[in-house]
């Protein structure tokens, strides 16, 4: 399932000056297979995933520009994924933060699993 | 003012007229329109100017009000500024008019036949006071500030100024020694300024509100919102719940509501990391809903009261395990009453409760005596050579930290105490104890522990190079895992060389913080522990890229290293291509790692 499927540009054809905005994309894979695409400045509000990523780094995850989220399942990584969205777009906007809408999106079910993971991605 | 959209907040009434269509230009001009005679308001009173600048002017209580309802913007104000189109003597007369039922009702008086008929036509024109009228109802309005006036008291003559203070009655003015002694104090401040501190205050609080709220704390609201229903959550006892205790403890949001999330009557164990929100009656009913504990671990709970030990006794019979962190509200007499109604504790290990004095120490023993394993006194206040004393009566302690007093025992108190449990002891925390010497370790330590794994001494001042070197080279005890020597600036090379001699081949946890100046030849033995996870290398002014390099090629399992204030590690293995799995902390030239 690819969140972004709109994507048109590859990987592995996009110039320095994305991967410097963070404008290039990257691969999140939860471990049941499941695997989003997003750009890397969404990735990089996770201190976790944005520092396995790092261009400057020599992980393995920075060279393919995948990061598996090993303990996650894809409904939580999909949950990781909206706040990470949510906190780029609104964390340099002024004015109030509609955390409401939010929270209505994490149902009670996962919330635990979801914090656990959130703890770990350091979000 | 036409030319600008700006406008600030308006009355409801304004809102309501604006809506039905009717606006300052449209009052004004059928307030023109009506009127057939423009002559009469000029020729009845003050001349308008004079009633204008007194109105801005004005120094009462009301004038403020009036001044700063201007400043404010509301649209009824414009009614005496706007429209352009109409003469300035048709502006001025409607201001007289919407300035006040006083100059109408002047005029009703001495020209009523020559008015009647504009009255009546005004009963149904909009004539709404303007929001700076309103607060203006005497009948008197002060005079323009340099004018004469006669005082309304005394009848002299004098000069208005700015402090010239209006009547009670506002009736008329009155003069300066009339002002004072009707004893209010005419230079008085206005009290504007101070009502702009709260502002300020609040100020803060907004800065503080700023941060972006994190995931984490988005779902402990979730949790806090559905805990009435924790079905809800699905199988809590199928998660990590130990994980989830210290992601809500990490923000200090454990709360006595959420705090429902891991109770259960069928836990034995129960850990608590950050314990700081849960008042006295909630660490009451923690106990009343999980019955069956036999392990509690509060952090930070400071809301521990006599209170909470009384119940405790009786609705926590088989905890035989309580560790607290920060207990200090708790007195002796309580936690006599806790030793001796509950049923012998194995291990009992607190840390800052300077209440704990040596009658609570003897409770403690005369109950547990032969249960105690583990034993924590840490950071109090009372401890002294008569806790080790009754310490010693312990036999089958297991674990002992005595760390962190506020005076330091004796070294005789302590070999004393050794000779007595020492042979059983597998952990021993004598740290920050500044009077002991060299002697605990040759006489104490060295002859009577011999099943030690983890030992702690830090910050003893007295303690020697020679000492610490001959007391491992001549130790029959088996290796170490767990060795903490920090913050003892005199030890030196040998010492490190012995210890790692000693220990070299069990040692997981290594903490030299502080030994400033151990060698190289020294550090590069620690190359050789295999078993090595964890190191704290700070202030070890010797410590370089190359001996760092050299202990993380040797030690393949470290997870952990602390170079806080080594100056000389730059971090260059790593463009040498040296790969570690190591979280390596306080390199100065990274901020980030």
């Amino acid at each position: 399932m690819d969140i972004d499927t709109q994507t048109e540009v590859e990987p592995h054809t996009t110039s320095q000056g994305d991967i410097e905005n963070g404008e290039d994309w990257v691969r999140l894979v939860s471990n049941d297979g499941f695997s989003f695409l997003v750009r890397r400045k969404v990735a990089n509000m996770s201190g976790t995933i944005g520092n396995s990523l790092d261009p400057s780094s020599s992980y393995a995850e920075s060279e393919t520009k995948t990061y598996h989220a090993t303990n996650d399942r894809g409904i939580i990584v999909q949950k990781l994924i909206e706040y990470m969205s949510f906190k780029a777009h609104y964390s340099k906007a002024k004015g109030d933060v509609p955390i409401n809408e939010l929270m209505e999106r994490i149902p009670p079910e996962i919330v635990l699993e979801v914090l656990l993971a959130a703890d770990y991605h350091e979000l | 003012m036409s030319h600008n959209n700006v406008r600030g907040p308006t009355s409801a009434l304004t809102e309501f007229l604006r809506a039905s269509g009717i606006t300052p230009s449209t009052v004004a001009r059928r307030a023109t329109q009506n009127q057939s005679v423009p002559g009469p308001s000029n020729t009845s009173g003050e001349p308008p100017s004079v009633d204008e600048t007194s109105i801005t002017r004005r120094t009462s209580k009301r004038g403020r009000r009036a001044r700063s309802g201007r400043a404010g913007g509301y649209a009824s104000d414009e009614l005496d500024e706007l429209e352009s189109p109409p003469k300035k003597s048709k502006i001025v007369e409607s201001q007289g008019k919407g300035k006040g039922n006083s100059i109408k009702r002047k005029k009703k008086a001495t020209k009523k036949g020559d008015d009647d008929e504009y009255e009546d036509e005004d009963e149904d024109a909009y004539n709404a006071l303007s929001k700076s009228m309103w607060a203006n109802p005497g009948p008197y309005s002060k005079p323009a500030i340099g004018s004469f006036e006669q005082c309304a008291k005394c009848e002299k003559q004098f000069t208005v100024t700015r402090y010239t203070i209006v009547t009670a009655d506002g009736t008329g003015s009155l003069c300066h020694p009339c002002a004072k002694s009707s004893g209010t104090d005419p230079f008085k401040k206005s009290a504007v300024r101070k009502r702009k501190q709260p502002t300020e205050k609040r100020k803060v609080v907004y800065f503080e509100e700023k941060r972006f709220p994190s995931l984490v704390s988005v779902c402990i609201d979730i949790i806090s919102e559905y805990i009435d229903d924790i079905e809800a959550f699905g199988d809590v006892g199928a998660m990590n719940t130990e994980a989830i205790s210290k992601a809500i403890a990490k923000n200090r949001r454990l709360t006595p509501d959420n705090a429902h999330l891991f109770y259960g009557a069928h836990h034995t164990l129960l850990t608590f990391y950050d314990a700081t929100k849960l008042s006295t009656p909630s660490l009451i009913t923690l106990a009343q809903l999980n019955p069956n504990l036999t392990s509690l671990r509060l952090d930070l709970c400071g809301q521990i009261s006599d209170d909470v030990m009384d119940s405790w006794k009786t609705t926590l019979p088989n905890v035989t395990s309580l560790e607290l962190l920060g207990p200090y509200l708790v007195r002796a007499p309580a936690w006599i009453a806790f030793f001796e109604n509950h049923k012998p504790l194995e291990s009992f290990l607190i840390t800052q409760s300077p209440r704990f004095n040596l009658e609570c120490m003897k409770a403690l023993v005369a109950s547990s005596a032969t249960t105690l394993r583990r034993l924590g006194l840490r950071e109090i206040g009372h401890m002294c050579d008569e806790f080790l004393e009754h310490i010693g009566s312990c036999k089958s302690l297991l674990h002992l930290d005595v760390s962190e007093p506020t005076n330091s025992c004796t070294d005789i108190a302590v070999n004393t105490l050794l000779s007595n449990i020492g042979p059983t002891l597998t952990k021993l925390n004598l740290s920050n104890h500044s009077l002991l010497t060299d002697a605990v370790l040759e006489f104490g330590v060295a002859e009577s522990t011999h099943q030690l794994s983890d030992l702690v001494l830090r910050a003893l001042p007295l303690l020697t190079d020679e000492g610490v070197s001959k007391f491992f080279s001549g130790w029959s005890n088996h290796p170490l895992s767990y060795v903490n020597f920090s913050r003892n600036p005199d030890l030196l090379s040998s010492s490190l060389s012995s210890l790692l001699h000693h220990s070299r081949s069990h040692l997981q946890v290594l903490d030299i913080n502080g030994l400033k100046d151990v060698e190289l030849s020294a550090l590069k033995m620690i190359a050789n522990c295999p078993e090595l996870t964890s190191i704290d290398l700070g202030w070890c002014r010797a410590v370089d890229d190359f001996v760092l390099k050299q202990i993380l090629e040797g030690c393949t399992k470290l997870t952990e290293v602390k170079v806080w204030g080594c100056n000389k590690v730059e971090g260059k293995w790593i463009s040498a291509g040296i790969r570690t799995s190591a979280r390596i902390v306080g390199i100065e030239g990274h901020t980030t790692h």
